[in-house]
């Protein structure tokens, strides 16, 4: 058995003069929780759109649960849950008879996983009440539930979080984490909110322009991630000759806030802090700091842009 | 493919669109021989018995199937594509082939249901006000069941060329105008053409579009049934397979 759930080779897709994949090498460990970082029409729908079935590539293969023909994959992707661009919901139907529509087309045995679902969820109270008049955060939660309906191995989570509170957030994260913890479901997901995959992920995929610009692990990222002291002082410009003349280096940025991000210095900041001090500075702000995700992926890509 | 089957059934009967057409077929269906019996009662004129009215007025459902196919079409199935359901549908891990055939078995179930209203109810209701009487001279006694049989044949016919365009377009406006047209414009755009391509009369003379008005002739002659009866097999077949091309080819989105 393949320690991948999933792994794309060259998967290429091109629509009319444009480049939507660009032979992405992609591998998804089994037991995973993989963040699929990248702007807006970076490709990371509609290399879950290839996975999923609804799009074909133009280019390269998947193997999905180590199946890569044809008919194989579709019999894969009976182990597969997913929410694509928003949940694919019947808007006239309840949430009970969205999930028996579902029940059905997947030939799942017995009625009790539609009120498990719903428990699972927290829509058990919605009674007769229409999809097309739900929020749109208990239509999200409805996607999730007929995306677990099943019991996947597998879960595609594209934008799960868009359109919940922060308290749904919240507990979708802990959901999710929960299911990957109990079940071990392996889970592939996109966020624009990079702070909260950062809370959830253990793997990253970066993709921008089509391109898999880098995998890489929670704790590779960590390690990446440059690590600074941020300092306050009441003369900037004087803390910088400081740091520059006593301490002996240059690897440091003044922000325009005045703030002084010091690179390599994390492990001591005693030595930072009495440098200072004997110069007769006052320090107002002194912690050790992390860049994050996001800090992390602008970096990656080269500049801005909208995740 | 049972279940999947089921799954159409099932979401037919929580179809509002579907609901709704019924309703209005059957009120048409009620409200047309009703004028009818009033006019003639009002004018001293005989009323029809409800086998003359079937024999008479079957020709009229012709418009009710077109019209519930080009409609269902558009609400039931192409609103799958715009509401984004169909993405659940297509990756459920189902061979698409089979996701094609469930759906068209469904939705013929649905347009042959509606196909059979007007002309059992509005008999009904013409036998209820003025007796059933016979069927008219020279009629074939198997005259009700086969007219019946034959309708759901047709309705089946249509539907799956009505299942095949839902598929190539998939937008519930583009989809509901283009049946309408088609269906509407058919006969007319093929007896014109036939006029300069012959080939294209034969065509239409064995196609459903011209047998469907033939459903209710009083008499067949020998060999018209099994050509009333192998022309929306065919068309059912052709339709289907098209079809099931089209949407495995189909990038949903």
């Amino acid at each position: 058995m393949s320690e991948y759930v999933l792994q794309t080779n060259q998967l290429s897709k091109r629509f009319k003069g444009s480049v939507a994949l660009d032979k992405v090498n992609l591998s998804i460990r089994k037991g995973s929780i993989y963040g699929f970082i990248g702007q807006n029409g970076a490709g990371k729908s509609t290399l879950m759109r290839i996975v999923t079935g609804l799009a074909f590539p133009s280019d390269g293969t998947i193997e999905l649960f180590g199946a890569s023909a044809e008919r194989e994959l579709t019999q894969a992707r009976k182990r597969m849950g997913l929410i694509i661009e928003g949940p694919s919901l019947f808007p006239h139907m309840t949430a009970s008879e969205n999930l028996e529509v579902n029940r059905l087309l997947r030939g799942i045995p017995g009625r009790d996983c539609v009120s498990r679902m719903l428990e699972l969820v927290g829509l058990q109270g919605t009674g007769r009440k229409k999809v097309k008049n739900f929020s749109l955060g208990m239509k999200q939660r409805l996607g999730l539930a007929i995306a677990m309906l099943s019991d996947p191995e597998f879960l595609i989570l594209d934008e799960p979080t868009n359109g919940l509170d922060p308290m749904s957030v919240i507990e979708m994260r802990e959901l999710l984490k929960r299911l990957n913890q109990e079940r071990g479901l392996t889970i592939l997901i996109s966020s624009h909110i990079l702070s909260e995959l950062h809370l959830l992920a253990s793997h990253y995929g970066i993709i921008h322009h089509g391109k898999l610009l880098e995998q890489l692990t929670a704790q590779e990222l960590h390690d990446k991630c440059q690590h600074y002291v941020h300092i306050k002082a009441d003369h900037p410009d004087r803390a910088a000759m400081v740091i520059q003349s006593v301490l002996g280096t240059s690897d440091f940025e003044v922000m325009p806030d005045g703030v002084i991000k010091l690179y390599g210095y994390r492990e001591q900041p005693g030595k930072v802090s009495s440098a200072l001090f004997s110069a007769g500075l006052t320090i107002e702000e002194f912690m050790p700091m992390g860049e994050d995700l996001e800090s992390y992926y602008m970096k990656r890509i080269g500049g801005g842009g909208d995740v | 493919m049972y279940n999947l089957i089921r799954a159409e059934l099932f979401k037919l009967r929580k179809d509002r669109s579907f609901r709704v057409l019924l309703l209005i077929t059957a009120v048409l269906s009620l409200a047309y021989p009703l004028l009818y019996y009033m006019d003639n009662k009002s004018g001293g004129k005989p009323q029809f018995t409800g086998a003359e009215f079937l024999v008479k007025f079957m020709f009229s459902n012709g418009y009710v199937i077109k019209f519930s196919i080009a409609a269902l079409a558009g609400f039931f199935i192409a609103s799958e594509y715009t509401t984004g359901a169909m993405k659940i549908i297509a990756s459920s891990g189902n061979d698409r082939g089979r996701l094609y055939a469930a759906k068209l078995v469904g939705f013929s179930a649905g347009v042959m249901l509606i196909s059979l209203i007007f002309p059992l109810l509005s008999m009904a209701e013409v036998s209820i006000l003025s007796g059933f009487g016979q069927l008219p001279e020279g009629v074939d006694p198997f005259f009700i069941p086969r007219v019946l049989g034959l309708t759901l044949l047709y309705t089946a016919g249509y539907a799956a060329i009505g299942v095949l365009f839902t598929a190539v377009f998939t937008e519930s406006g583009k989809t509901i105008s283009f049946l309408m047209i088609f269906f509407l414009m058919i006969d007319m755009v093929l007896g014109g053409l036939g006029e300069y391509i012959p080939f294209l009369t034969t065509v239409y003379n064995y196609s459903v579009f011209k047998l469907l008005g033939d459903i209710g002739k009083i008499q067949l002659d020998s060999g018209e049934l099994p050509v009333l009866l192998l022309v929306p097999l065919l068309t059912i077949g052709v339709a289907g397979l098209l079809g099931i091309l089209v949407y495995r080819k189909k990038e949903i989105k």
